[in-house]
């Protein structure tokens, strides 16, 4: 494994071994991250870790940087300061055992479904039997059985996340990260995914970062929601959702649900109303 | 629905009968060192195709075409690809691609013949000069509009640079090259008669010099004739390629 040069692996060598667990089944562990874009902060101090079978949440103002995070996180983008690990591994590229599903579906328009699901396998270097064998399974499961040979442009925007949705799961992820992953599709269509994905989620759990501007959704799908907030931005409240498993529409209509949708609400839309009417200097 | 047929061709029907009907009054009207009407040409046609000059002289400017137009597309598109992918090469080679994409071809044949003589190989070189230039800039026009969100999602994945291309960019510019192909037959025709009018003289173009200089209209005709139905053959076939490979877009 290569380390990128970042003058802080100089300054602190001593970090570039994975550093001692507390949390013995911490699939992702990210340590005191930076992210510049020339003078511009994005976002500062960001630490956090994210266990085997626990689903955060990522809620924040447009703006804020959550899918940059969420890039650094995938590897995609290198932090300026601090270090992501994940299985063992410290992530400066774009790791096995994670997968991305993105906001604006991401799927190759030349490609039918199926070709498009068994994409990150073929990246992989999976036989072609074993994709032939696993391919259909995930099509199944996110229900676009009978669709394998259509193409992105002939699908509804619900269906071709579906789609991407399949083409993350089929590498058999232990870490999955969502960008804002149902923003582009209508609000029923949301709604449905949000609860397909849950099954899913159940059926086979693993670790997941879910960023969303959406409260409701933030609140319905973590066991934690961290709230990013502020210039630079930085996790200023972590909530734990204590809701039940599974994650059903009966979840939206608990007393406790509306609660912590509060909570978080509060937390975020404190300072909102004076960042919106802030003028650029 | 019989109807609506005969209503959505009548115009083309109608447009080409009365062309071929104009043809004929002033061919036959005109002195026969100008112009000669259309059964003349046809006439003209039949005995060349059954004396076999037609043939031979068709599959001579065919493997031109052909060689010329293969190059064209087997050096343009990877090319394409690569200045595409690498911005130095391509921001060093433009000015050059641009330069002789903007000149006429034909008047770099004097130069063509003072360096390489009478021969197969620079009359290709024509056809190639020709052809090439549309595959080579709708290749690079089409590999650089691809979506920095598709290149960033085969990252996720980890591709690798060979799979990036292989499933990545040359799908996805394909419709592009082949834009450049169509445009690329068009102008590989043209490259193809002028190398044969000023190179070694063969093929279609010399059957056009050849019946010109013995004052047989009918012949230069017939022999125009054969090209500009090709052309349109050709063009047509280019068409379904085209919309073949860009059946995704929609």
């Amino acid at each position: 494994m290569t380390e990128p040069m970042l003058s802080t692996d100089v300054q602190r060598p001593e970090t570039t071994v994975p550093p001692v667990t507390s949390q013995a089944d911490a699939r992702i562990r990210v340590n005191g991250l930076v992210k510049r874009y020339g003078t511009l902060e994005v976002f500062r101090g960001i630490d956090f870790e994210v266990g085997a079978r626990e689903i955060v949440t990522i809620v924040g103002p447009s703006g804020c940087g959550k899918t940059t995070l969420l890039r650094c996180l995938n590897g995609l983008i290198a932090a300026d300061e601090g270090e992501i690990w994940s299985n063992g591994t410290r992530v400066t590229e774009p790791i096995a055992g994670m997968a991305m599903v993105f906001q604006h579906f991401g799927l190759f328009p030349w490609k039918t479904v199926y070709d498009n699901v068994s994409y990150g396998l073929r990246m992989a270097g999976v036989p072609a039997a074993e994709i032939a064998r696993r391919v259909p399974h995930f099509v199944n499961l996110v229900g676009l059985k009978g669709f394998e040979q259509a193409y992105p442009y002939q699908m509804s925007g619900g269906m071709q996340q579906r789609c991407g949705l399949a083409r993350a799961l089929a590498v058999e992820p232990n870490v999955l990260l969502m960008d804002e992953p149902f923003a582009a599709v209508d609000a029923q269509t949301r709604e449905i995914l949000q609860f397909e994905l849950m099954r899913i989620w159940e059926e086979r759990p693993t670790a997941m970062v879910f960023v969303t501007h959406s409260i409701e959704e933030a609140v319905l799908m973590g066991d934690r929601v961290f709230v990013l907030k502020g210039r630079p931005s930085s996790i200023k409240e972590t909530i734990t959702i204590d809701l039940p498993h599974p994650r059903t529409r009966e979840t939206l209509r608990e007393a406790r649900f509306a609660e912590l949708r509060e909570q978080v609400w509060s937390t975020l839309m404190s300072e909102a109303r004076e960042a919106e009417f802030k003028l650029e200097t | 629905m019989r109807r609506e047929l005969i209503n959505r061709h009548a115009p083309f029907v109608l447009s080409l009968t009365a062309g071929m009907a104009l043809w004929e009054v002033v061919g036959r009207y005109s002195s026969p060192a100008f112009m000669v009407p259309l059964s003349a040409t046809l006439k003209k046609l039949w005995q060349l195709i059954i004396g076999g000059t037609l043939i031979t002289q068709f599959l001579d400017s065919a493997a031109l075409f052909l060689t010329g137009f293969v190059l064209a597309l087997l050096i343009g598109m990877p090319l394409g690809l690569l200045l595409a992918r690498v911005r130095g090469l391509r921001v060093g080679l433009e000015p050059y691609i641009m330069i002789l994409y903007a000149t006429p071809m034909v008047a770099l044949i004097p130069f063509i013949l003072s360096m390489m003589g009478f021969g197969f190989a620079p009359k290709v070189l024509v056809v190639f000069l020709f052809a090439v230039f549309p595959v080579l800039y709708n290749t690079i026009e089409g590999a650089r509009s691809i979506k920095p969100e598709l290149i960033e999602v085969a990252r996720s994945f980890r591709s690798s640079e060979w799979s990036l291309w292989r499933e990545v960019m040359v799908p996805y510019t394909l419709p592009y090259t082949m834009t450049g192909v169509r445009l690329a037959i068009g102008r590989g025709l043209v490259g193809m008669v002028a190398a044969e009018f000023f190179l070694s003289s063969t093929g279609l173009g010399q059957m056009i010099m050849t019946a010109s200089q013995n004052f047989d209209t009918a012949g230069v005709f017939a022999a125009i004739l054969v090209i500009a139905l090709i052309g349109i053959a050709m063009m047509r076939l280019g068409r379904r390629i085209e919309t073949h490979f860009a059946r995704w877009r929609n």
